[in-house]
């Protein structure tokens, strides 16, 4: 009896122990668990965690180097993410945490990545300035899911749609065909434009020369000036500025009487032109009539029988003269008694 | 108004409905009665778990014919599970869903649901039927008279090891179970599915939470409490000689059997509503 309760104690309590120790490795090996102080613990902070769920991989340049192992709500609407990486593993030089669909099936993980290298997306690199903070934390964002970017693609799709309906009510044929056709004159007019700017490019250049040399010009007259107003400088002491001035008084009394001759002088030639301008409006009004057909002249000029008349006049005078040539006796009759 | 005229009801049809609304209150009071019966046995035996003195000596003994000797069992049902998982699972997605999704299927059915129930089902059957085919032999015999009259209390020693024994080795029975499960459905992967051994086990790591190892333990323990006191009070309860105990012992492997079910959904509801992998 003793001996059986022993076997039966020792049946039971080993196999109890085996079960229990071979479960729990089990769940340590599935679970990945470390043993062996094998892994370092970073932590994240972040607005939101997306889809993660602890045990979620956490990847480096595309290689899994760690897991999930916390994750907790953090003071001021932070979430607060534990990660366990491989001591052996280094971090990029500026890493930031992006979490990231790894799949279509639900399956999220933690990308460990530089932070040069995170894409160029604005609200994603706001989310991690806003997430940076001093220490050993690192910044984490989450990267939209398959889910939000088809809602986008679709809502862009539409949008797409609705420009291409929108065009193609706009743009039939006759606007296809003048479209075109301004397309057609445009072309010409840029290659006209094209040939005009060479030629203007000449003249520009022949222009650019000249006005060169009228800066020279103006420079050496400048010089000149220099020259000039040192030399008065010098000759005021002499008495020469005191001719001078007396010569320009008597040229500007000379140039005030020449301005008046010549204001009599337009005055005159104002009154002329005044006549002359009456003249040409009666000539005008004269022409005008002629034109229109008006008096004498204007049949004259206008009416083409007058000259058919006057031509078959001239023939029927030269047919007299050449008669009266020819047949003298015919008109001249001179009888003396 | 509108007089209705009614007719009275005959002797006859009097006595029928007398006799419907009886079997009624009858069925209404027995099973009032069992469910105070069964809880005054539950009360019972709690009660005599203070008389370790008694129910000790015999704890290995059970947990010995109870729990070791339902490991074959166990372990045979767990393979063929773990095999018909991982075909069921490459039948079912088929290309939808990358091939590691096996090993999660696998991994999850298993720990979560099917090992203990399984397990729990087919043991029912075992020690239902030999806890209540063993207890009312003795009653049928009248043993349990007789420890009775030399002062044994029959509670304390033959029903508190049992339920302990029970409690306490479907829990082993329902790991191993679960061991050999994920096991065999990993073999039946890589055997008879284009899936490798790394994806079998992403897949069963990916979606792995210790809650689903404890959640199909917990469910086991009161599935062996459920059965060995189903089966304890299904034999203390025989009369009759030996069809008696042949019909107790019918009886307790369905109630254990339903009761499995019971517990199953209870514990679903208690632990499962509303949470999350997260």
């Amino acid at each position: 009896m003793t001996s059986e309760r022993r076997t039966n104690d020792f049946l039971v309590g080993a196999s109890v122990i085996v079960v229990t120790v071979v479960l729990i490795i089990a769940v340590l090996w599935v679970r990945q668990a470390d043993l062996g102080g094998k892994t370092r613990h970073v932590v994240v902070r972040t607005r939101e965690v997306g889809g993660v769920a602890l045990g979620n991989p956490v990847v480096i340049r595309g290689v899994r180097a760690g897991q999930v192992e916390g994750i907790a709500l953090g003071e001021r609407g932070w979430v607060v993410l534990k990660l366990g990486i491989d001591r052996t593993v280094s971090l990029p030089a500026d890493p930031v945490a992006l979490i990231v669909a790894a799949s279509l099936f639900g399956e999220w993980q933690v990308n460990v990545a530089d932070a040069t290298g995170v894409p160029p997306d604005r609200d994603l690199r706001a989310a991690l300035v806003e997430a940076h903070t001093t220490g050993d934390t690192l910044a984490g964002a989450v990267l939209p899911d398959i889910a939000q970017l088809t809602s986008v693609a679709g809502r862009i799709a539409g949008d797409v749609a609705k420009v291409s309906d929108r065009v193609q009510v706009a743009f039939d044929d006759n606007a296809a065909k003048e479209l075109r056709e301004s397309i057609r004159n445009f072309a010409q007019l840029s290659s006209e434009l094209a040939r005009t700017v060479q030629a203007q490019s000449k003249n520009l250049d022949r222009i650019s020369t000249d006005v060169k040399q009228g800066l020279q010009s103006v420079n050496a007259a400048a010089e000149n000036l220099n020259h000039f107003s040192s030399r008065v400088d010098s000759a005021t002491s002499r008495g020469e500025l005191q001719q001078i001035v007396g010569n320009s008084q008597i040229a500007a009394r000379d140039l005030v009487q020449a301005t008046a001759a010549l204001r009599k002088l337009t005055d005159d030639v104002n009154g002329t032109q005044a006549k002359l301008s009456a003249a040409v409006s009666r000539a005008d009004s004269v022409f005008s009539k002629m034109n229109s057909g008006q008096g004498t002249f204007g049949r004259m000029v206008n009416d083409p029988r007058l000259y058919q008349n006057s031509d078959s006049l001239v023939s029927e005078l030269r047919a007299l003269v050449a008669d009266v040539k020819k047949n003298p006796r015919r008109y001249i009759n001179v009888r003396v008694f | 108004m509108v007089g209705v005229d009614v007719a009275p009801l005959s002797r006859t049809e009097s006595s029928r409905v007398v006799h419907l609304v009886s079997a009624l209150g009858k069925a209404v009071r027995e099973g009032i009665s069992s469910i105070g019966s069964g809880a005054q046995f539950v009360f019972d035996v709690i009660r005599a778990t203070r008389d370790t003195a008694s129910w000790m000596p015999m704890f290995t003994l059970h947990a010995r014919t109870l729990g070791v000797g339902s490991l074959p069992i166990g372990i045979f049902i767990a393979i063929f599970t773990g095999i018909v998982l991982a075909l069921l699972a490459s039948y079912s997605v088929g290309d939808i869903v990358p091939p590691y999704f096996v090993g999660t299927l696998v991994q999850k059915t298993v720990t979560l649901e099917l090992a203990p129930v399984l397990t729990g089902l087919a043991l029912a059957g075992r020690v239902g039927a030999n806890i209540a085919a063993e207890l009312g032999t003795m009653r049928v015999t009248e043993q349990i008279d007789a420890l009775e009259t030399l002062t044994f209390d029959p509670i304390s020693y033959l029903v508190v090891p049992r339920v302990f024994a029970s409690t306490l080795m479907f829990p082993i029975v329902v790991g191993v179970a679960m061991l050999i499960g994920v096991t065999s459905g990993w073999l039946a992967a890589i055997g008879l599915l284009d899936v490798t051994t790394p994806q079998f086990l992403k897949g069963v790591r990916i979606f792995f939470a210790d809650f689903d190892v404890r959640y199909g333990l917990v469910k086991a323990a009161s599935f062996g409490a459920a059965v060995s006191l189903i089966g304890c009070r299904a034999g203390l309860t025989t009369t009759g000689g030996a069809q008696g105990v042949g019909r107790n012992a019918t009886r307790a492997v369905v109630i254990s059997a339903v009761m499995i079910l019971v517990l199953d959904a209870f514990w679903a509801v208690i632990w499962l509503t509303g949470r999350t992998l997260k």
